[in-house]
């Protein structure tokens, strides 16, 4: 069951947030942020050690989530687990009740907070995609059969703004091959070089949630731009949240998050809001974006 | 090529802290070429070791290749006198070399190198890790780019989303293997190959410790 998958079928226009576990054991935050967006998205991705910072697991935050009634995204990572864990963490979500899986290569090790650690990619996003399938099919990577066969829905990433961009079709196609059957982007703040990208993958078929953060301040979009790979914020932008005053930020981010959204909604199937703990906004910013309150996106509809 | 890099002196001091008197063997073949085992090396360890107060009973660079147990057997015997005057020997070649010598001599062996990795030798002082001995070649699928080597995941099935103008996530200095191999197919016509679904690699493949008997495995076909 994916609520997520059927309002894609649907052609819906589809909104996904993102969460990150805390450090440490106190989860009240957390789920606290997590009621902020319950009513307003039809999942919630749970981040997998994001940038290489240990946090507690996406899968126990997942389970919190649904139990909550509140539709998770378990992201997975090849970072930190061989195969054997993989898979059984991928049974263990179906286990729970967890469907849409996030397939992702993950950061480097020496990115994050435990720069000594040993590496692992048995996997990547491919063949991890590829695992997700045959798992399906009632078997793991050795052939050996399941009792019990998981079902799920498995996504992808891809950063619309990478440079050079065609290793990164190439590679979006493989994962399209290897049985993504959504995909979330890169934060994109160029709506025009969002379309392009849109019209070259157009052949693949796939649906794609354009990705979205939330400007807060002229030194957090400076930052992006010298330290996370495939974003790009335009002078102009930075310009524009740096002309305002703090108590003013906000509102203008969500302006400008509402603006983006308004230019590139007709071009893709959805968006995913990365809210870096400005998860109040989101209600704003999607009436802003001019998406009325959809009953599939509450879990009260249910 | 191996490239090594010595060792500093106070650790080779220390190492041989307690010997009387040390016989040095350097390699002809990688730490000749590289600069870190060769005539010139081996003579300018003997100085040092000889001003840091240990006594040297001479040295000798193997023509071959130091790892090559039939030729560096020879010149053990042909130094006999010199290393029986020794109380240690002190091997300027990679690891393997090194344990050529201690597998070969009845005293003690000890590195004056660090080994680093299987090498391109672009010219004298700059070479570039091109090979990880991974043991299931696949180069002739991702236009003789070694991802294996070069992209610090292994990735086989294209690049991270880490990338940024054509560099990699983890030294922006150093080009991403994955838009380099994703180029060259490009330009050789080969962008076909791309597509292709590289499965998980079989790390059984990858065996360490090493060792392979030719004749034995000539005589079970």
């Amino acid at each position: 069951m994916s609520r997520l998958a059927d309002a894609i079928a649907c052609g819906e226009f589809v909104v996904t947030a993102e969460l990150g576990p805390p450090k440490g054991t106190n989860v009240a935050h957390l789920l606290e942020m997590s009621e902020l967006l319950r009513d307003h998205v039809h999942a919630v991705n749970v981040t997998d050690q994001q940038s290489s910072v240990m946090m507690v697991g996406s899968l126990t935050v997942c389970h919190l989530l649904l139990n909550r009634g509140i539709e998770p995204v378990f992201q997975v990572t090849c970072r930190d687990r061989n195969r054997i864990a993989l898979q059984s963490d991928l049974l263990s979500a179906a286990v729970l009740g967890i469907t849409n899986v996030l397939c992702l290569t993950g950061d480097y090790v020496t990115l994050g907070d435990h720069p000594q650690a040993k590496p692992v990619f048995d996997l990547d996003s491919v063949t991890l995609l590829k695992t997700v399938a045959v798992l399906q099919e009632g078997r793991d990577l050795s052939g050996k059969a399941l009792t019990g066969v998981p079902s799920y829905f498995p996504g992808a990433v891809v950063s619309p703004a990478a440079s050079p961009l065609g290793p990164q079709i190439a590679k979006m196609e493989k994962k399209v091959a290897a049985g993504a059957k959504f995909f979330q982007t890169q934060a994109v703040y160029d709506p025009a070089q969002f379309e392009a990208f849109v019209r070259q993958v157009e052949y693949l078929g796939v649906p794609i949630l354009v990705g979205i953060i939330l400007l807060k301040s002229a030194g957090m979009a400076r930052f992006m731009n010298s330290n996370v790979a495939g974003v790009t914020v335009p002078d102009g932008l930075i310009d524009e949240i740096g002309s305002v005053p703090r108590p003013e930020r906000a509102a203008r981010a969500v302006a400008i998050g509402a603006r983006l959204m308004r230019e590139m909604n007709a071009m893709c199937q959805g968006v995913h809001i990365m809210t870096l703990g400005w998860e109040r906004h989101v209600p704003r910013l999607l009436a802003e974006a001019g998406l009325a309150p959809s009953p599939s996106r509450s879990t009260n509809g249910e | 090529m191996i490239i090594t890099e010595q060792k500093e002196l106070e650790e080779i001091v220390r190492s041989l802290r307690g010997r009387r008197r040390v016989f040095l063997i350097g390699c002809g073949v990688c730490a000749a070429t590289w600069g870190t085992g060769g005539e010139k090396e081996a003579a300018g360890m003997e100085a040092r070791l000889k001003e840091a107060g240990i006594d040297c009973a001479g040295w000798i660079v193997t023509e071959e290749a130091t790892c090559d147990a039939r030729t560096t057997r020879r010149v053990i015997r042909r130094n006999r006198e010199a290393i029986a005057s020794s109380d240690a020997l002190l091997v300027l070649s990679c690891g393997a070399g090194v344990q050529t010598v201690a597998a070969l001599a009845d005293l003690p062996v000890y590195p004056a190198l660090n080994t680093l990795f299987l090498a391109r030798i672009q010219n004298l002082s700059v070479s570039d890790e091109r090979c990880r001995l991974c043991g299931a070649c696949i180069l002739a699928e991702t236009a003789a780019i070694c991802p294996v080597t070069l992209c610090p995941k292994g990735l086989a099935n294209g690049p991270c989303g880490g990338y940024e103008d054509g560099m990699c996530e983890v030294d922006r200095e150093r080009d991403c293997a994955w838009v380099a191999i994703y180029e060259r197919m490009e330009a050789l016509g080969q962008r076909g190959q791309f597509t292709v679904i590289r499965e998980p690699k079989d790390w059984r493949e990858d065996l360490h410790p090493g060792f392979v008997n030719k004749r034995a495995q000539k005589a079970s076909v």
